[in-house]
């Protein structure tokens, strides 16, 4: 997670910000604008597999976005917007744009769009309008959300996106900001898939995890599990809560209501305790281990190190193996998720048992 | 000109679901019983195993098969408390093996070399002296897996590699058998990976299918074509049948001819005229890769997408090849030639026959281009041309497919670009892509026609760097999935044509000729000719 996460927004963006946004140009020109920046060198090539949004309503994020766009357009051509959403006194827009370029096979550039606006006292119609105006028609829309779903996260914005990129661990108010996002997917309208960073964080410990249990040995164990105790840096309980939920649903286990504590119960009534403990600053996923009768799994992440080790015993037997962590920057995770194929059902999935878990 | 293409999860499609859990009904011991699995449902999974690698001091083991199972532990894709023994003649110590391999690591592996990965994976290799024929050998193989196994406190799947010359199959497959190594425990499997040239004809072919049948059942026995696991190859299944544009034109109705062409800017070089003079270019290349994308491309949708399915489509179609049988029928629709002296990239290259291990009397072809039709409703009357050669201009691999022009009535054929048909080019390597050819107006007052192109790579609209071929058809053997791979009926189907050819040159009194062509040039001119006569001509790469 980077480290704005949770600071309060600026409301004015920086002179020296707006100026890496690229050329400032009317917003009824845009187009022909970028007609122009295309015909100025014909060695460029543009390449588009998506339109990919991110909408921020912290006006100090400029600069880290387009940081972040850079890393992410380099693997993931697309049509790319930002859109920072800053208060004013009256509606006003101001908008950008840039080429992405990223050398192609030693010789050639590809390169993809990037269109900037700024917003001020912008609301839902204006960010529909700005949007739904701007994108390579007929590819995917991806948007992500930095922040809290805000006012402006309504039924007619996100029924036409594709997909959704949040980061719960960013949310003040995790409660109410689940239970937004649960009333939209719910809408008959809303069809998009929702990539949490917060969750993909974990996706590391859960292939190691995974691996753990391939052989029937190790499968047979399984039922003597007692204990899990997972280890998060400084800040990122919501992330660990949310492995000790996908851990608990996996064996079928449920959460007893009344209880304060994180105790699940299998079908045959047998308690698995899940304890978080808190780490130093650094990875969000730190550690994750289970215990049982005959059983032990240990996984660890160190500091600076882009493998976990994953140790696991099974009565006399006992293996190591490395494994690869995912990578730490959301640009990178988010470029993950977009290079990576599959859907989300099992995070649908998640959203009432995190729920259920935020209030422990 | 702009790049857009649709992207969508071709990986969660539902008929790749259906066929994840059609392997989880096949062997029910594994993933389905681990209930962390669930996330990984849309891929297949490698399952527990050891991979024993026969010939492994050799090129394959150190250029291809190690730096794939490293990418692939690097992915986190490998089974956990894998194993990996080389087998081969000379002796070594473990350590001296993983050093060797290590080495050779680092100069081929796709993603890179971390000390910190090798350091752990290269504890999986081990190594076991033997000759190939040596019935104790195998018996302390099958102690070594034991002891593996004991060490897991379980009993582990077998994958063995065959990456030795074809002329040890024999033996291996013997001694493996009488070492029961092929037998698995129960719930488990014991598969055979088998390296190309499966035979070098229908009679050794069948030979070699016998031998390793007796040995392995064909469920278990996975001949890899390594053009299979290239990304492009298997998109062309997607592109398709997943895109309503194509399938209805994919026919004689729509479709004037294909072309398929694998040319080579290299000769003989590193000593490999030794081998490739005993072979030729139709054994070495037409019989297995060659047939494998016509079949892609001429085959009808499969009812899902399990193995047998497509592989059932994909045999269909090398049956109803019309055979071309005797010295007339083949000299008119098969160009075979050599090169001459000439020069590539302004580097003079020497004549075929001057090669290094190189018989200089040598009657083996390094070029064949070649005219055949596939006998079905779908492509009645539709020429294929293929044409693969050594010292071309430069290296690609693609697959062209020539749409019928449309009645041009209304149009003046004036200005119109010479060959302005709709073209859709597949490359299969290197620059991984497609590419569209249509026909619009030229700016201007006069009407005239231009052909552009529409443009996809791989590689600049996924960043992702596609995985090697090895690494995804080592997964898939690992994990049941032996659609990527060349199935008994599909290889003696293809060398039961191929033979008819060699019959031809090589068993007959007035064989056609033998052609020449200057390295560096696009091959003979009778290969021309072969197009020529039909109206059309070789697409310009």
């Amino acid at each position: 997670m980077d480290d704005s996460a949770l600071t309060m927004p600026s409301l004015t963006p920086a002179p020296e910000a707006l100026a890496r946004l690229g050329s400032e140009v009317e917003l009824g020109k845009i187009d022909s604008e970028l007609n122009k920046l295309w015909d100025q060198d014909e060695g460029k090539t543009r390449a588009s597999l998506l339109n990919f949004a991110i909408y921020s309503e912290d006006a100090s994020s400029i600069e880290p976005n387009v940081d972040r766009l850079d890393r992410i357009i380099a693997l993931n051509a697309c049509r790319a917007l930002l859109i920072i959403r800053v208060p004013g006194e009256t509606p006003r827009a101001r908008a950008w744009i840039n080429a992405l370029c990223h050398p192609y096979q030693g010789r050639q550039a590809v390169c993809s769009e990037q269109i900037s606006f700024v917003l001020e006292d912008g609301d839902a119609t204006q960010l529909q309008n700005i949007v739904f105006a701007h994108l390579d028609a007929d590819l995917p829309l991806v948007v992500w959300w930095q922040g809290p779903l805000s006012q402006n996260f309504e039924e007619r914005f996100f029924s036409r996106i594709d997909t959704l990129i949040i980061d719960s661990s960013t949310w003040s108010d995790p409660v109410s900001e689940f239970d937004e996002l649960a009333t939209a997917l719910a809408t008959v309208t809303a069809d998009f898939d929702v990539r949490d960073l917060n969750w993909t964080r974990s996706h590391f410990m859960r292939v190691a995890l995974a691996s753990c249990f391939q052989d029937e040995l190790a499968q047979r164990k399984l039922p003597k599990l007692t204990d899990v105790e997972i280890t998060h840096g400084s800040g990122q309980r919501s992330a660990a809560l949310l492995l000790a939920g996908w851990i608990g649903k996996r064996l079928g286990a449920v959460l007893e209501d009344g209880e304060r504590d994180l105790t699940f119960h299998r079908k045959d009534g047998l308690p698995i305790s899940m304890v978080l403990n808190e780490g130093p600053e650094g990875h969000a996923l730190q550690g994750l281990a289970l215990r049982g009768e005959e059983l032990c799994v240990e996984i660890t992440r160190g500091a600076d190190s882009e493998f976990v080790r994953v140790s696991a015993c099974c009565g006399e037997h006992s293996h190591e193996e490395l494994m690869p962590a995912d990578v730490d920057a959301d640009a990178d995770l988010v470029a993950d998720q977009l290079s990576r194929a599959g859907g989300t059902t099992l995070y649908a999935d998640m959203i009432p048992i995190m729920r259920q878990l935020l209030t422990r | 000109m702009t790049c857009t293409t649709e992207t969508r999860g071709y990986d969660d499609s539902p008929s790749r679901l259906v066929m994840s859990r059609d392997l989880y009904r096949l062997f029910p011991s594994s993933p389905m019983e681990n209930p962390f699995q669930e996330t990984l449902l849309h891929r297949n999974r490698a399952e527990p195993c050891s991979l024993v690698i026969f010939g492994a001091t050799g090129d394959l083991t150190h250029r291809k098969l190690i730096p794939a199972l490293y990418n692939v532990a690097a992915s986190g894709d490998l089974p956990p408390q894998f194993k990996v023994v080389g087998f081969a003649r000379r002796d070594k110590p473990d350590a001296v093996f993983r050093s060797e391999l290590e080495a050779a690591n680092k100069k081929h592996s796709r993603q890179g070399h971390s000390d910190e990965l090798w350091s752990s994976f290269g504890q999986s290799i081990h190594y076991h002296r033997s000759e190939f024929q040596d019935t104790e050998g195998y018996k302390s193989l099958k102690a070594k897996l034991d002891q593996f196994d004991e060490e897991r406190g379980t009993t582990a799947n077998r994958l063995f590699y065959l990456a030795s010359a074809p002329e040890f199959f024999d033996q291996i497959m013997e001694q493996l058998g009488a070492a029961g190594l092929n037998e698995p425990a129960p719930g488990k499997w014991a598969r055979v990976v088998c390296e190309k040239p499966f035979g070098k004809d229908l009679k050794s072919a069948h030979h070699l299918n016998e031998v390793v049948n007796s040995t392995f059942e064909e469920k278990d026995t996975y001949r890899i074509d390594h053009y299979l696991g290239k990304e492009t190859a298997q998109n062309m299944m997607v592109l398709r049948f997943a895109n309503s544009l194509f399938e209805p034109n994919w026919n004689s109705r729509y479709i004037d001819h294909v072309q398929i062409t694998c040319a080579e800017n290299l000769g003989m070089e590193g000593g490999r005229g030794g081998y490739y003079d005993t072979a030729g270019a139709l054994r070495d290349m037409v019989q297995n890769h060659l047939f494998q994308l016509l079949s892609l491309v001429a085959m009808e949708p499969p009812t899902d997408l399990s193995a047998d399915s497509v592989r059932d489509e994909k045999v269909k179609v090398i049956r109803a090849l019309r055979p071309l049988v005797g010295p007339e029928a083949v000299g008119k629709n098969v160009i075979r030639a050599q090169y001459t002296a000439g020069s590539v990239n302004g580097v003079a290259r020497v004549g075929y026959r001057e090669e290094d291990r190189v018989n200089p009397e040598s009657n083996t072809e390094c070029y064949v281009a070649l005219r055949l039709f596939v006998d079905t409703w779908r492509w009645q009357g539709v020429p294929f041309y293929i044409r693969v050669g050594k010292q071309l201009p430069k290296k690609a691999t693609e697959i062209s497919v020539h749409f019928k022009k449309p009645p041009q009535v209304p149009f003046s054929t004036a200005g119109l670009a010479h060959n302005g048909e709709n073209t859709l080019v597949i490359r299969i390597q290197p620059d991984e892509g497609m590419s569209l050819r249509i026909l619009c107006k030229k700016p201007g007052q006069a009407l005239n026609m231009q052909p552009v192109k529409m443009d996809f790579h791989y590689s600049s609209s996924f960043g992702k760097a596609s995985p090697e071929a090895y690494e995804r058809l080592l997964l898939d053997a690992m994990a049941g999935d032996a659609t990527l791979f060349a199935r008994r009926d599909e290889v003696e189907n293809a060398w039961k044509f191929i033979d008819e050819l060699e019959h031809a040159w090589h068993e007959n009194p007035n064989p056609p000729p033998m052609c020449e062509y200057p390295a560096g040039s696009w091959g003979p001119k009778e290969a021309d000719q072969l197009l020529q006569e039909d109206g059309r001509e070789w697409r310009l790469l």
